[in-house]
């Protein structure tokens, strides 16, 4: 039906200049290129994305501050991986291993919830480099008595 | 599995019961249907079919049309064959799932049987609830006795599930004229329908775990057109499939089907235009002035929509006067038959005298006497060669005659 | 098969099938019940989503944000969309007709599982009747509705979830009103009445509680509703860091009590025992007050001549956990 199909293409730019006539009918939309039987097996960098997967979009730029990572504070509980809208914290076998930039919004809900003193995660200026927030980082904070 | 149904080579079957077997024949894997007068006896003959055994699919009695059409969406999407079937208020309230239904491309079946559209309430037959389907982008077939129906409702799966196609089809069929009176019908044995139909093929099944798929996205300006241009595309181009359907049946049964039905049409000077079961009275209207010496004819669509537009201005090309008979209420402007009919046959340089007829509203019958009269007024316009009635008249309405232009 | 999540970092090794960059604002509650809903359960799982925030921010051509199969149609019939897929699954294995990769799941005992996402509106009042007539005829599915009290994606217009005195774009407040008028509709106790086996009201804060609560819900048979708390950012207009506080807050003051409703019934459906059970107590049952005061949407009450609303909002709260408490007490 059409030139090329939708599902053929892995660019994503390639897609915006589809015409009328490569679409699929139906406007219906793929999650991956190839079938993936059990997908609660594969982890997400794993995963064969379609280009019409929002997984392979960014929308970092929406935020104007970023969480910021502090492996060593972090007692891997797993509140911000939990309570993260946008499945941008990075865990593997129950460890935290960082901050998924492209798809973070900078909702600052993982900054929130973190339990630890200091925190393992603090907002920062988007333009500000990691390493140098890292050695910004705050000591702990005395709890008032 | 479901019984086989012990058909005779000869039934008698009103309009809804031949819609119904066509479905039960079929094999609809999910029918989600809500009652509607005249309609209703199609749900009621299919749930009876299923309370005796002869059917296999899922039946299910929604609150509402709009949950009707709703669920024959999700069902297609999920990628099994879906049907139901509707009349007036209920189509109305569908109607914004049929859009959907197109738009997602999923070749539901919609066996309407027509009545007007409140208000006033009425139960009876005319082509409002037809004339409102017919921008949503489905296919629309149109019948004019209970065989037909039968033979159409067979014949829109095999169409709508063609992978070229890929469109809900609708099928009509008028209030209680055809949907209410007993008449012939020679059937298919169930395993020669099942054949002639195939097997549902998905596409983009919800079902299949391993190939996720969304269906029912939003698109905006960046696009929605090529989405609807698409979508028009496949519309226009189904006549190939229709076609090919039409002469597989005939091949099957001998009987045929075109995209416009012609009567007597070869010499015809005046000609009379309808859709549904005027069609069978205007034959007779037809053979009686023929017998005073007019050479009537009698043209009608069996493919409302997409559109013949060539076939209909190739058919009337002759022709001198012709009436549109338009049972709907126009709106505030031409009974939408006359103007498609106009527009094809001024795009093809003809010039026929063109006049609109509003009849039939809310299921006031329609004589022979009043359709022979049509004739004698399109007799005087193509000897006049110029319009002598007014453009557009209600035919069989009380009080002072009511006409435009 | 129920999945087996003994704590946070177990429920950590779940691979969403909720995918990034999605539209939702951010630190939209939405994302974060799909996500604790979606990895509740290792088993296939086919959605069906009413118009509104998340489908309009999920399924924007020509990205879709879904690992699983999804469908949306309209506002007002997401209910029987998922009821309709999940009687299309049921013909197609009584046919043997699945997908082969479906089939292998089913003789693996991982049947899918079909769950309609609405919000309020999709549900309390334009898909209510679509919902209804869902859970009358008894299908297989789970029905989530993701309340935030208010049209979010529509720009802020009352429901009749809306609880009284918030300010929305159409029940503003201003100088001779205190906003919405009405209380909230008891939608948990509607759906129950329903005879629904299962119906419970979950918050995303307390993950726990609703993952445990979906996990009830996924064994059963039958319609399952869950009523699910989902702080707006930008409609009750708390700033986004906060949503899990204001989540809390709303459990904490008993406004946004979690609480089950369980019809059992025999092998013919017939009800032979109602019981409901509070699922979370509050240590220290926090005043209303606070959950207002954290909302931007209240801040008019707090003005004297409004404050008659805050004590009308405690005595419902007050008289809403009262009653449930004697509701658990007598197992009804």
């Amino acid at each position: 039906m059409g030139k090329k199909s939708l599902k053929d293409i892995k660019d994503v730019n390639e897609i915006k200049e589809l015409g009328w006539d490569e679409l699929i009918p139906g406007a219906a939309l793929f999650s991956f290129t190839e079938p993936v039987e059990d997908v609660v097996e594969v982890p997400m960098d794993e995963r064969p994305y379609a280009p019409t997967n929002s997984h392979e979009w960014q929308v970092g730029d929406w935020r104007v501050e970023k969480p910021v990572y502090n492996r060593d504070l972090c007692i891997d509980c797993q509140f911000c991986w939990v309570f993260c809208p946008d499945m941008s914290i990075l865990s593997r076998d129950k460890k935290m291993i960082g901050v998924i930039y492209e798809h973070c919004k900078g909702c600052g809900i993982c900054v929130e919830v973190c339990p630890t003193n200091p925190k393992s995660l603090l907002m920062f200026p988007e333009h500000l480099d990691n390493n140098e927030a890292l050695k910004m980082w705050p000591k702990k904070e005395e709890k008032e008595k | 599995m479901a019984k086989k149904y012990e058909l005779n080579e000869l039934e008698v079957w009103d309009g809804n019961m031949a819609a119904a077997q066509a479905l039960r024949q079929a094999d609809v894997d999910v029918l989600a249907a809500y009652p509607i007068t005249p309609s209703t006896p199609i749900v009621q003959n299919y749930s009876k079919f299923l309370a005796d055994g002869y059917v296999d699919g899922d039946f299910i009695m929604v609150e509402s049309e709009h949950s009707a059409m709703s669920g024959c969406v999700a069902a297609s999407a999920a990628g099994v064959r879906a049907a139901t079937a509707t009349s007036s208020q209920g189509f109305a309230l569908m109607v914004e799932v049929l859009y959907q239904a197109s738009g997602m491309r999923l070749p539901i079946v919609l066996t309407v049987v027509n009545r007007a559209l409140a208000a006033p309430l009425n139960v009876n037959g005319d082509h409002s609830d037809m004339y409102l389907g017919r921008d949503s982008g489905w296919i629309q077939l149109c019948s004019y006795n209970p065989q037909e129906a039968y033979d159409l409702t067979l014949m829109a799966f095999k169409i709508g599930e063609d992978l070229n196609v890929r469109l809900p089809v609708m099928v009509h069929q008028d209030g209680f004229i055809c949907s209410h009176t007993a008449q012939n019908v020679y059937p298919l044995q169930d395993e020669e329908a099942a054949k002639f139909i195939g097997e549902f093929k998905p596409v983009n099944t919800m079902l299949d775990v391993a190939n996720p798929v969304t269906h029912g996205v939003q698109t905006e300006e960046d696009w929605h057109f090529e989405h609807k241009a698409r979508q028009h595309n496949d519309l226009m181009n189904s006549f190939s499939t229709i076609k090919k359907v039409f002469d597989e049946f005939k091949d099957l049964t001998g009987r045929e089907y075109d995209f416009v039905y012609k009567y007597k049409m070869d010499d015809a000077d005046v000609a009379i235009f309808a859709l549904g079961t005027t069609v069978e009275s205007a034959r007779i209207a037809a053979d009686q002035m023929r017998e005073q010496g007019i050479k009537a004819g009698v043209i009608s669509l069996r493919v409302f929509r997409p559109f013949p537009f060539n076939e209909v201005a190739e058919a009337l090309k002759d022709v001198k006067a012709v009436a549109t008979l338009d049972r709907s209420a126009p709106g505030g402007t031409f009974g939408a038959l006359y103007n498609e009919v106009s527009a094809a046959l001024l795009a093809h340089g003809k010039n026929p005298v063109m006049l609109n007829y509003i009849y039939g509203l809310g299921g006031r019958d329609t004589t022979i006497d009043m359709l022979k009269e049509v004739y004698k007024e399109l007799d005087e316009c193509a000897k006049a060669g110029e319009a002598k009635y007014p453009l557009q008249q209600f035919l069989g309405l009380r009080g002072p005659k009511l006409a435009f232009y | 098969m129920v999945k087996k999540i003994k704590n946070l970092k177990e429920f950590s090794l779940s691979n969403d099938r909720f995918e990034g960059a999605n539209l939702m604002c951010p630190g939209c509650s939405h994302n974060i019940i799909v996500r604790e809903v979606l990895n509740a359960t290792n088993d296939p799982v086919i959605v069906a989503t009413a118009t509104g925030c998340l489908e309009v921010c999920t399924a924007v051509y020509p990205k879709t944000s879904w690992d699983v199969s999804w469908i949306h149609i309209g506002f007002e019939n997401a209910a029987v969309a998922a009821a309709t897929v999940s009687a299309a699954y049921e013909v197609m294995k009584r046919k043997g007709k699945l997908p082969p990769a479906t089939q292998k799941m089913v003789d693996e005992g991982r049947e899918p599982k079909i769950v309609a996402f609405a919000g309020d509106g999709g549900t309390y009042d334009i898909g209510f009747q679509s919902l209804s007539g869902a859970f009358e005829r008894g299908h297989n599915f789970m029905y989530v509705c993701l309340d935030n009290e208010v049209y979010a994606n529509t720009g802020g217009q009352r429901s009749s979830s809306t609880p009284i005195g918030a300010s929305t774009t159409t029940s503003p407040a201003g100088k001779v009103s205190y906003g919405e008028k009405m209380m909230k509709k008891s939608m948990v106790e509607i759906m129950a009445d329903h005879g629904a086996p299962y119906v419970a009201q979950v918050s995303p804060s307390k993950w726990k509680d609703l993952v445990k609560k979906v996990q009830k819900g996924f064994e059963v048979n039958g319609p399952v509703y869950i009523n699910a708390q989902s702080a707006c950012t930008t409609e009750w207009k708390h700033a986004p860091e906060d949503t899990i506080e204001v989540s809390d807050l709303g459990v904490d003051s008993c406004v946004w009590p979690l609480y089950e409703i369980i019809n059992e019934r025999d092998e013919h459906g017939i009800i032979y025992n109602t019981k409901l059970n509070i699922t979370y107590r509050p240590k220290n049952k926090i005043p209303v007050e606070e959950y207002l005061a954290a909302q931007p949407r209240f801040r008019h009450l707090f003005k004297p001549e409004n404050r008659h609303i805050i004590d009308l909002w405690q005595k419902a709260v007050d008289t809403k956990w009262e009653y449930l408490q004697k509701r658990e007490e007598a197992g009804v």
